[in-house]
């Protein structure tokens, strides 16, 4: 959405309200595929996940990459991203409920770019995907 | 992975960035701004257009095998998508045309106690729009296992 977040009113520390996701479902899985052109059957071809031994199909790990970085343009803003990394930890599952977080870990008052980290966790609290990102909060409208 | 492909740059490829397809991407993550949607609330954002979301262009990524192949990989089971990076340069909107180019920045070989010897691949890809302006740089990291991988 529209942002007003400003250079001088973000510290370390700082972290945007939670993004719940699910219970996700089979669905919501062949929706990302259709959107992102990943057909690796894994994601949706339930009998060929469990011949590869899989209990069930598995989301994929750039779906979780989408919910965090929405939970990052929500908080810093639309266009204010510079630079984001994703690390794959591990699989999520349908039924699985995933919550993003994120914080702000270091302020580069020169270059005015925020850093912080992010991770996505199941319901259990196991890792995801982690990551870090830089936003340049400077001039934008 | 054959080694001896780092190094390697890749035939350029474009693509059309498509409204619908941005919309179709938002909806997949869940995301209702309006940004990717709303044609007159884009135009007047400081993206000037309906924006693609950060990691939309990954998508695009499917459009060509020839980094994916010169990897010479045998068995994709042992392949695990490690890490993937995005460096923005600036927006990318609907109605850009873009040329993408990928390149095997680097092939590393590494011991690993739990998953034996790995091989980590970095494919960089570079987006330029029609104005010959790069937008976006992506990289993602490949790692060939020495052992299958369980859960």
């Amino acid at each position: 959405m529209a942002q007003t977040l400003e250079f001088h009113s973000i510290h370390v520390g700082d972290a945007p309200p939670p993004l719940i996701c699910g219970p996700l479902t089979r669905t919501d899985f062949v929706r990302y595929a259709g959107a992102s052109h990943d057909f690796n059957p894994n994601h949706h071809d339930e009998v060929y996940a469990i011949a590869n031994g899989n209990k069930s199909v598995f989301g994929m790990g750039m779906l979780a990459g989408g919910y965090c970085a929405r939970l990052l343009t929500g908080w810093l803003g639309d266009v204010s991203l510079r630079r984001l990394r994703i690390r794959f930890v591990s699989r999520f599952w349908p039924d699985d409920v995933i919550t993003c977080t994120a914080e702000v870990t270091e302020k580069d008052d020169h270059a005015r770019l925020v850093r912080c980290e992010f991770s996505a966790v199941n319901q259990n609290g196991e890792v995801i995907i982690r990551g870090d990102a830089s936003a340049y909060l400077g001039d934008q409208g | 992975m054959d080694l001896s492909a780092s190094g390697k740059a890749f035939p350029p490829y474009e693509f059309h960035v498509e409204r619908g397809k941005i919309r179709e991407f938002a909806d997949a993550i869940g995301d209702q701004n309006p940004i990717y949607r709303d044609p007159d609330y884009a135009a007047k954002s400081s993206a000037g257009g309906i924006l693609a979301p950060p990691t939309m262009l990954r998508s695009f990524l499917y459009e060509t095998r020839d980094s994916i192949e010169a990897l010479k990989v045998k068995d994709w089971s042992y392949i695990v998508h490690g890490e993937q990076e995005f460096e923005y340069l600036a927006p990318v909107v609907a109605g850009d045309v873009l040329t993408a180019q990928d390149t095997i920045t680097s092939i590393v070989e590494k011991e690993s106690r739990r998953a034996g010897k790995l091989q980590i691949a970095v494919i960089e890809t570079t987006f330029r729009n029609q104005r010959g302006e790069t937008v976006q740089i992506a990289r993602r990291t490949l790692v060939e296992t020495g052992k299958r991988i369980e859960e």
